[in-house]
Formats: C-alpha cells, structure tokens, sequence
C-alpha cells in the first residue's frame, strides 16, 4: 500500500458511513451475552446495508481489506495475495496470520469463486475497485454476507467499518486511543516547528517513469497535514492531487524553496528502493536543505489502518527530533 | 488463393432456392470439432476447485439441486461453459469475415483499430470517469464503434480499398495504443490492475444475463454472417470480378465490416476483448478443412472449442486462475506456428 | 503493435528526384537535427538561461543549474540520437528485407522478445534498476530473432513471409506469458508500466555508452548489404542473376537490424512507430534506393525522436509525456495522410 499512490477518500462517503455505523452500532447493543452464533446485526458500506453475524466466525478478505483486518487482530480463513513489499513491511505474527489464509488467487478479479465457496465462509469483506465488484456482487453474496467498499473510502472511516462489520471494536479501540495520545504528543513536543515550517514531502514508486519523482500529498503525509496541522503543499480543491503528476529530476533544483524536505525511507532508515535514485542525483545533493540537514527520511509502512499509521507517527517524531534550529 | 476447386466430392443440399454446397471433409471437419467441444463442455461442468461428483452434477442440472451446489453448477460453471462456445464462435466468424474481405491471412477487427478503441473507453471508464460496470461496458462499446467508424472514414477516398484500410488502421491502433499505455501508467496500481485485467479478456464472473443478452445478438449477427457468405466469396476474387457478378461491392463491403465488428463488440461487451482468437481460428479452419479460402463455419466451430479449452486451461491448470485471454493468445499462437511450420516445410 | 499486412501492394510509381535534389535533401536533413540537438540541450521542464547552458557545457561548476544540462538533457539528448537512428535504420532494413511496406522491427519478436525478458528478470529476478534491465532487454531481443531466424529457415534458406509469421507467432506465445506473470505478480506489473512506455528520460550516458560499438557495427552491416537488398527488390530470380546470395544478405540484414533495434529497445524500452513510419518518408522522398533510404532513415529517425521528445517535455508541464507515448501521436497523423496520397505507401 505504501508503494501506491492512494486516491483521498470523498468526505461525504465517509461522513455518511460514520452516520450509518453508528446507527447500526446502537441497534446491535445490548445482547453481549451467551453464544452470538446465528445472530446478526446490519452495516452499511458502499455495497449497501448488509446483513452480517455478530460474531463471525470464517471471515474472508479480498483485495485491500487483508492487511487491515489481520492489523486489528483478525484471522481470515481466506485472502487475496498481497504483494512481497507489503508483506515485508508488516510484524512477523501478522505475517504468519496471513500466511494460514487459504490463497484465492492474485486480485479480486482473478479470485477463484468455487475455493472461496468450499471455505463456507460466513462473511466476506472487500475492498477494491468499483468496476469489478458489480460483476462478482451477486455471486459473492450468495457464498456469504458482503462488505463491500471501494478505493475512495476515507482510512479512518474504513477501519471503523471493517471493525464494525469483522466484530473488532476492541482492538480498534485500542489503536485509535494510541493515535489520539501520539498526535498530541508531537503537536506539544513540535508546536514552533509546527507553525512556522514549510515542509514539502516527495516520493518515487516502483511505477514512476525513470528520472522522475513526485511532491506526494497523499498517504502518510495526509496524516501529518489534517491531523498534526503540518504545513505541506496540496492540491487546490477539486484537483488531482499533486503526486499524480511526476516530475522530471531537473525540477528538484526548484524544491530550494521550502525549509525542510521529508522522504520516504524503509525500517532501517535508509532511502525506498525506488526513491533511491533521486538521492544519487547531484541537484538533490545540492539544494540547501539536504546541505544543512533539513531533509528527513520518514518511515511509512501504509496508510489503511492504524498499526502502520502510528509506525508512522514513531518515524515522524524521531526525525523531527533530529531538525537543526533555524537560524 | 482462390476457392475453385473441381474433383473434390461435394455434398449439394436442395431445398427450394437455397442450394448449399458443402464439402465433405467441412462437414467432417465440423463434426467432428462440435463432439470435441461437447465433450470440454461436460468436462468443464465437471471440474472446478468445489468438488462436485458427477451425479451432483446431473442432478443439478435437472433441477435436482438446491443452494450451494445449484448456485455453482447451473450458475456459475454453466453460463461460463455457454458463454466460452458462443463467444468463440462469434470471434471465430468475425475474423473470418475480415480475413476474406480484406484478402489477408492476418486480418481481423482489431486491425481496423476496435480493439484498441474499445480499450481506452474502457480505461476511461475505469480510470478517469472509476465508473461502474454499466459505464464500463458502454465505454468499450462506445470507443470500439467510435474508432472503427474514425478508421473507416479516414480510409475512404471514393471508395474504401482493403489495403488503405489497413495502413489507416495501423496508424489509428497505434495512437490508441500509446494513450492506453499512457493512461495505464498514470493510474493507481489496482485501478491499472484492473484495467489490464479486463483488457485481457475474462469470463470470470460471466452470469446468465450476459449470456442470453449477447447470445440472442450473436444469433442474429452469424444468421447475417451466414447470409452473406455468397457476395463475401465474390468479393474475394476482387472488386471487379464481383461487379460483374452484380455484387454492389460499397455497399457489401461495408454490410460485411458492420458484421464482423458487431459480432466483435458483443463479445467485448460481456468480457473484455479475447485476444487472437478472430486471427487464428479462420486460419486453422481453413487448413483443417482443407478449403481453398476462408470459410464461416469451420472458423465458427474451431473459434468455440478454443476459447472452451482456453477458458478450461486458464481456469484450471495455470497454477492461478488467469484471464482466458492470455491463455487464447498462447494456445493460438502456438498451434498456428505449429500449423504454418508444417505447412511451409511441406510446401518447401 | 504488429504489422499485419503481407500482401504486397502493386509497385510504387514514386517521382524519383535526381542525384542532386537528394544530397540537397539529406544536408537539409542534417541541419535540421543540428537544431534539434541544440534544441534538445535547451528546452527542458526548468527554464534555465542559454548563457547558464553555455557554461555547463563549456565550464562547469557545482552550480545547481548546470546539473540539469549535464546530468539529464545531455544524456537524453545523445539516447534520443543514438535510439532515433538505430530505430530509423532498423525499420529501413526490416522493410527492405521483407519487401513489406508494412513491416516493422517489432514483427520480428524485438520487442517481445525484450519485453518478455525484462518482465522475468523484474517478476522473477527481482531486479528494479533500469540500468540492469538493459542487458536483459538486449538478450531477450537477440534470443528471440535468433530463433525467428531458425524457425523461419526452410531448405532454401530463409524465407522472409516465414520469418515474419514466425516473429508474429513467437510474439504472441511470449506476450500472453509476460501478461499473465505480469497479472499475477503485481510488483512486476507496476514496475513494467513506465518501461513500457518507452521513454530516454532518466537514461544516463552509463546505459548509453555499452551499446553504441553494437550500433556502429550494425550501420557498417546495414550499408554493406543495401546493394544486394536494393537487387533483391526485384525479386529473388534476379538478384541471384546478378551475383547477389541471398542467404547470406537476409542473415545479415537481420543480425543488423536485431542489433539496431535490440540495442534502441535496451535503452529506451519499446517505441514501436518511429522503425515503421522513418522509411517510409525517407522513400517518398529519395524513391526506391536503399542506400539513400538507409541514410535519410538514420537522419530521419532521430529527428521524429528527438522533436517528439521536446514536445513532450514542455506539452503536459510541470510533467512529461515519454517520447514513446508521443511518437505514434505526431507519425500516426503522417502515415494516415501518406496512406491517403495515390499508391505512396508502394515499395
């Protein structure tokens, strides 16, 4: 997820599906107790309001809702593959959780529809692009209950919908009370850098043509703008987002502007493979900020549900501590 | 290459006015080629990753079965089985069409650019527009009859000559190539993954619906194909020999390029477009039949059992489930080189 | 893209200019690409003043500007040179050897061949440098026209119809086999988006440099065998009559121009118009004459390379379209109206 540029989410879906969530939390309260099986409780989605158990107990992912849902602490018994990088990225145990998922095949629209049915299922949940879930829609839903959402889902509205629908609100919980307690500490600990600090964030990905790069405003970085209130550039409203547009190396000399660079690096501090090739060059090696130690390599493991995010928000904290004072 | 032949042993059917000469060996050929499919067709309803004995099998489709097993049996594996015999059968006839009226081994409508052009209305579809199915669908359809029509009236200069056609096509198909390849790479992965999936021509998730609606259109347009099959014949031995035979060569050529690209775009419709099967499976008919040109029903027949085998092959023995479209171009290619090398050895 | 058309169409009835007109032509030719080149050094996504330019080329210094001139445009502008003219040479000699107006290096397998190597070494391999793809892409395009060659030798030596069929066949076997380990691994998928669309950005000299001997040789070859290519338009018959082995011109014709258009694939990825498109201007103007047509071809190809390439650096700013990607936009439209004019589309 975090080699990929990711669309921002429409705020009014997410709005909508917060809406719905709780309604649909408070007509479920209240019967905690005794065996849960056979018993259901409606969620919403962009599939719709859906039918699901309380407490499912054969949970199937496909497409992008893997990784999110092993990183709240659940079990799929089947998945769709999830590429190499992204499995490196992600703790050893949900490693393993992942791997005692039956394989279905490479993508959504590739999956093999007779192996999900033998895995009797009792709840599938989706996340991937509109287009191929109309055709899958009908046959999926008579295999299982489905959960559907599709790319633009807000990440935050995302997880709550998966917990809400995968019976994780606990772990949810606790991973959303670590995010609110690191965004405060970073915004006390960095107020003045906060303010006053113009920082630009670039990225490179696998599929960047050669000799280019982008000024990324999506993915982790989001986090830093809306929810610490760091200043980085971002499209105007209504626009592509501005990493959709690479740019060629030649425009780096242009990056003097801004006081501090942030970019991607991986665990061990050093720069992604595929950013690589821009701190070669030697216009990158040139421009002031990097000269003066004001370029800052940030570890994002992805952006789709809190685990990486607050991995995110340790990264960012540490190399904020390293910032030189302004002279 | 012409289709005068004397000596051969030649089954006339009268009936009225119609008078259809079919030679032996087609018949045989056709035959022989419908047992085939049929027997793919029960083994491809046999097979799948849910273990489903025979008798379950039967009894499901005599209505024996209920939920799980009915769902999978007469729902999924069986539009699938129809939807791989009929949907080959019509690229098998549209590529026939095309091989005959533009005289070229190599023909077929992704030549006049609908390929291409029914890709990027897909792709706008799915990437600029992340439109739902629907919109996808009319977007291919769309871009295919929009860039066919373009190539068509670029190419006409006091009439339309197969060769220009196909220059202008060239050119056409790759422009759209560059932009499909630029809209691919500006994409997000899985919105690209997607695009490129569909590109590559799949039944996977193909339903009833599609089947019956784009079956009826197919029926119809190879009763066309079918009825046109005596001007296309003239037309092969050139424009001035059918004038003199009271061909109106215009407007024939263009009634025969209409049905060979809607027999295309049904198909694209309701999966995507399946590579390589309009090119090869006239080919390989006409050398199985042993007839001098192109002939509609061998390719027809030949087209159904290899989009059957490839959809069987992709489904089942590629070690993930692919797009049948990847596995028709391999399977294609390679039995037509396999086809042609012994052909040129034998000739040589 | 393949060209499908076998058939021949009836013989061009071309004006042939004198002598003359086509040494005028080619110098014209040449002036043009000088512009280019500078052109080239010039224009790029940065305004950056022409005195600056000057000074980086003439007298460096660590000035953050001066890296733009030397570190990308420089490199592109010598790829786009070295690329356009191997692509130009190579559809020439493709054209030339299959008496195919239609016929373009990429119907030998070139490009599949490459496209298929590098999608295995990137899926499989893991490798990720574009610098590495390189000799991949290079090897895949040898191996396969190599086995084109062969596939499409008969007793009589090797028939050109054959060979094409044999590229076309080929092609599609290795193109379903990229697609589906490119559809289930989609690492190598997002990798291979940018390669394939062909572009000489970001290519440093170091990518350049290895392949040009291979360039050179490849020219020396294709003017060696223009003669007997030129004799074999006629027809097999007749160029035998006139002394010419046609065995031994196709064999080389097609180790020239797999080197040319291996080697430009290495460097720039697939671009598929500029081999099929370069000839055929070249032989509107200068008639059916191989040499001449080989080296208007050479000139001709890194023009529509280079000018394409600017055009896309400044089209789409603060972003660039890759050089492949406009390429088919600015020849499809000359093709088509080439297509159009009486018969000029004849060998």
């Amino acid at each position: 997820m975090t080699t990929t540029p990711r669309r921002r989410g429409s705020a009014a879906a997410a709005v909508l599906l917060s809406a719905a969530l709780v309604l649909a939390a408070c007509g479920s309260d209240g019967d905690a107790a005794g065996d849960k099986a056979g018993e259901t409780h409606s969620v919403t989605a962009d599939n719709g309001t859906i039918e699901v158990p309380v407490d499912p107990q054969r949970v199937v992912t496909i497409g992008n809702t893997t990784l999110p849902f092993i990183d709240m602490g659940g079990e799929p018994v089947g998945v769709t593959d999830v590429s190499a990088s992204e499995l490196g990225l992600i703790p050893e145990d949900q490693r393993t959780t992942f791997e005692a998922g039956t394989s279905l095949g490479a993508s959504a629209d590739q999956i093999d529809l007779e192996q999900l049915a033998g895995l009797e299922p009792d709840l599938i949940l989706a996340q991937f692009p509109e287009s191929e879930f109309e055709p899958l829609e009908k046959q999926l839903g008579s295999i299982a209950p489905t959960v559907f959402w599709g790319l633009g889902t807000e990440w935050k509205a995302f997880a709550d919908g998966l917990a809400q629908a995968g019976n994780l609100t606990d772990g949810l919980g606790e991973q959303k009370a670590e995010f609110e307690d690191k965004i405060t500490r970073i915004q006390e600990t960095y107020g003045e850098i906060i303010d006053d600090t113009s920082f630009v964030n670039l990225d490179r990905w696998a599929s960047s043509d050669p000799g280019t790069f982008s000024i990324a405003d999506f993915g982790c970085v989001e986090i830093a703008q809306d929810d610490i209130g760091m200043d980085f550039p971002r499209a105007a409203e209504g626009e592509d987002p501005l990493g959709w547009t690479s740019l060629p190396f030649e425009q780096l000399a242009e990056l003097s502007e801004y006081d501090v660079i942030t970019y991607p690096v991986d665990a061990e501090g050093r720069p992604t493979e595929p950013f690589a090739p821009v701190v070669e060059t030697n216009t990158w090696k040139a421009l002031p900020a990097v000269g003066s130690g004001r370029a800052l390599g940030v570890f994002c493991p992805g952006n789709n549900s809190y685990g990486p995010v607050l991995q995110y928000l340790d990264s960012l904290d540490a190399a904020l501590a390293t910032l030189p004072a302004k002279e | 290459m012409s289709a005068v032949d004397f000596g051969r042993r030649v089954l006339v059917l009268r009936r009225r006015r119609i008078a259809v000469r079919l030679e032996r060996r087609s018949v045989l050929v056709c035959t022989a080629l419908a047992v085939a499919a049929a027997g793919l067709a029960v083994l491809a309803l046999m097979t799948g990753s849910y273990q489903l004995s025979a008798g379950q099998v039967v009894s499901a489709l005599t209505g024996g079965e209920t939920g799980l097993v009915h769902d999978i049996v007469v729902e999924w594996r069986l539009p699938r089985v129809v939807a791989a015999l009929v949907f080959g059968a019509a690229l098998g006839v549209s590529g026939a069409v095309f091989q005959s009226l533009l005289r070229n081994p190599l023909a077929d409508p992704g030549l006049i650019g609908f390929s291409q052009g029914s890709y990027t209305g897909a792709l706008v579809v799915i990437l600029v527009v992340n439109g739902s199915y629907l919109q996808l669908v009319g977007g291919a359809l769309l871009g295919g009859m929009a860039t066919a029509v373009a190539v068509y009236l670029l190419a006409y200069r006091r009439g339309v000559q197969g060769f220009r056609l196909i220059v202008v096509g060239i050119g056409v198909s790759a422009t759209l190539e560059s932009l499909n390849i630029w809209l691919i790479l500006k994409a997000e992965l899985e919105q690209a993954m997607a695009a490129a999936a569909w590109g590559a021509g799949s039944l996977n998730g193909v339903s009833w619906n599609q089947v019956v609606l784009g079956g009826s259109c197919i029926a119809v347009l190879l009763l066309l194909a079918g009825m046109s099959s005596r001007p296309m014949r003239q037309l092969e031995l050139g424009d001035d020999a059918a004038a003199s035979q009271g061909v109106r060569v215009s407007p024939a050529r263009l009634g025969l390029i209409v049905v060979g690209v809607a027999l295309t775009a049904t198909v694209t419709a309701a999966s995507g477009p399946i590579a390589f099967i309009s090119l090869v499976a006239p080919q390989i008919g006409r050398r199985l039949a042993r007839t001098g040109g192109i002939t509609l029903a061998p390719a027809a027949f030949v087209g159904a059992l290899l989009c059957l085998a490839a959809d069987y092959v992709a489904q089942h023995v590629a070690p993930t489930p692919l797009p049948v479209g990847m596995i028709t171009v391999m399977l294609g290619g390679g039995y037509l080189g396999y086809l042609l090398f012994t052909e040129a050895r034998r000739r040589l | 893209m393949t060209a499908l058309a076998l058939r021949r169409d009836g013989p061009g009835t071309v004006k042939v200019p004198g002598p003359r007109r086509r040494l005028i032509g080619l110098v014209v030719a040449l002036v043009a690409l000088l512009v280019l080149l500078v052109l080239s050094v010039m224009i790029g996504s940065t305004a950056i003043a022409p005195s600056v330019v000057w000074d980086a080329l003439f007298r460096p210094s660590a000035d953050i500007d001066q890296f733009a001139i030397r570190d990308y445009r420089l490199p592109r502008t010598v790829a786009g040179l070295a690329v356009g003219a191997a692509l130009g040479l190579s559809g020439a000699l493709m054209q030339a050897l299959t008496r195919n107006p239609l016929a373009e290096p990429g119907i030998l397998g070139v490009n599949a061949g490459a496209s298929f190597a590098v999608t295995v070494a990137v899926g499989l391999l893991g490798v990720r440098d574009i610098g590495d793809y390189m000799w991949f892409a290079f090897a895949g395009a040898l191996v396969v026209t190599i086995m084109v060659l062969a596939l499409g030798s008969t007793r009589q030596g090797q028939s050109p119809v054959a060979m094409v069929l044999a590229g076309i066949c080929i092609g599609a076997v290795l193109g379903g086999a990229r697609e589906a380990l490119q559809l289930t691994n989609p690492e190598a998928f997002d990798a291979m988006r940018s390669w394939n669309a062909g572009s000489i950005l970001g290519r440093p000299l170091e990518i350049v440099w290895p392949i040009l001997p291979f360039f050179a040789v490849a020219i020396v070859l294709a003017f060696a065998v223009a003669g007997p290519l030129n004799a074999m338009a006629l027809g097999d018959e007749l160029a035998v009559a006139q002394g010419v082995r046609l065995a031994r011109t196709r064999v080389l014709a097609v180790i020239a121009l797999t080197l040319l258009a291996g080697g430009a694939t290495a460097i720039a990825g697939p671009i598929a118009f500029v081999g099929l498109m370069v000839p055929h201007v070249a032989r509107w103007i200068v008639g059916p004459h191989q040499r001449w047509i080989f080296a208007y071809s050479v000139l001709l190809g890194p023009i529509l390379l280079l000018a394409s390439d600017i055009l896309g650096r400044v089209v789409m700013h603060p972003s660039e379209v890759p050089v492949g990607v406009v390429t088919a936009f600015v020849g499809a439209p000359v093709l088509i109206a080439l297509a159009r004019r009486k018969r000029a589309s004849g060998l």
